[in-house]
């Protein structure tokens, strides 16, 4: 049974559908993968600067927009330099 | 649900998840839900250079709407129990329910349902488990 | 915490939705149901590019077409209180409930009377007593 449980209270990245990339702390979650993530922040990554984030609070996402959800590896993350970070935004989910 | 059987019979095995906005993501397949969403372990993005986004993440949960393909090892799958299998779900009226966790055994319980009509197939298939 | 938990302790309160289409709508929660379909008062809602606004009464969206909801991040605790508070209240109405049945049942084989009014209270008292 593939769950989010063990996601619960843990850092996350979400990928979503239009390909924006979303950290924060997953608070809950439900069988339709709708999740709540407090203290979110929006990763927008270029090529000609460094990655911005956006400060976006708590955010109630629906499941259906959702494409991936990876745990964070909080050390690794605190490692990168996200202004050194070139790469294009993600492309969105075409059908 | 017989693709359901089969991914359930692939946990630990490494697959390779292409989506459906390009990212490809190579990991151990951990465990496999109804809606054929998936959880990997210690995965790693195909052109990492392209898409650094996912460096700190070792394991993820991808939805399964937003999945193209799965690329399975062959050596894990039985095509020709996958083909029977499939058949048989055509000539059965009513949709299989899945109660056991392998193909073989989902096999099983359908000929033991099906056994007037699938007698043919029902000697192959134990000439296979010999 | 469910996410539809969420979203019914946030009635009255401000938020922004974003719809699959790209509109957002900023407004106060009136109420919500288990499709996530809404209605919000005093709303403004803006286009898609971000050119056009209008401002709205009243308004219903199905929640089919929401791709996201911003809420105030106070709400994440005020839920959460709200949860504790709930199960507190709800494990002490239990537990008076277990021992006052409890000497109920103990009680009645000695004194082989139910309708002994004069009883209830000691048998109370037992109850409670071993409770505590």
């Amino acid at each position: 049974m593939a769950s989010l449980q063990g996601y619960v209270d843990h850092r996350v990245l979400l990928i979503l559908q239009d390909g924006r990339a979303i950290v924060g702390v997953m608070a809950g979650f439900d069988q339709k993968s709708n999740v709540v993530l407090s203290d979110s922040k929006e990763r927008v990554y270029s090529m000609d600067e460094g990655v911005e984030e956006i400060p976006l609070g708590l955010y109630l996402v629906k499941g259906d927009q959702i494409v991936l959800i990876g745990e964070l590896d909080d050390a690794v993350d605190q490692s990168v330099d996200l202004s050194t970070v070139r790469a294009e935004p993600l492309p969105p989910i075409r059908y | 649900m017989l693709i359901f059987s089969v991914f359930k019979t692939l946990t630990d095995q490494q697959v390779t998840v292409e989506l459906k906005n390009d990212l490809s993501i190579t990991g151990v397949l951990k465990s496999v839900d109804q809606f054929l969403n998936i959880r990997l372990d210690s995965i790693k993005v195909l052109d990492e250079a392209r898409h650094p986004h996912m460096m700190a993440v070792k394991n993820c949960f991808i939805r399964g709407s937003v999945v193209r393909y799965v690329q399975l090892p062959a050596e894990h799958v039985d095509t020709q129990l996958l083909e029977d299998a499939t058949r048989r779900g055509r000539c059965t009226a009513k949709t299989m329910t899945v109660t056991k966790t392998t193909i073989a055994l989902t096999v099983l319980s359908d000929l033991w349902r099906d056994a007037q009509s699938c007698i043919p197939t029902l000697y192959s298939t134990i000439q296979v488990f010999h | 915490m469910l996410p539809l938990s969420l979203l019914n302790a946030a009635q009255n309160k401000p938020m922004l939705v974003e719809l699959k289409n790209g509109e957002t709508f900023n407004g106060h929660l009136i109420n919500c149901d288990n499709f996530m379909n809404i209605t919000l008062r005093e709303v403004y809602q803006t286009s898609a590019e971000g050119d056009r606004f209008w401002k709205l009464k009243e308004c219903y969206i199905r929640g089919s077409t929401i791709k996201y909801l911003r809420v105030p991040d106070t709400l994440l605790d005020a839920v959460k209180e709200e949860q504790n508070r709930a199960r507190e209240a709800g494990r002490s109405a239990r537990g008076a409930h277990v021992s006052g049945a409890g000497a109920r049942g103990r009680g009645m084989p000695t004194r082989g009377g139910r309708g002994m009014v004069r009883g209830a209270p000691a048998r109370g008292g037992r109850g409670r007593g071993r409770g505590a």
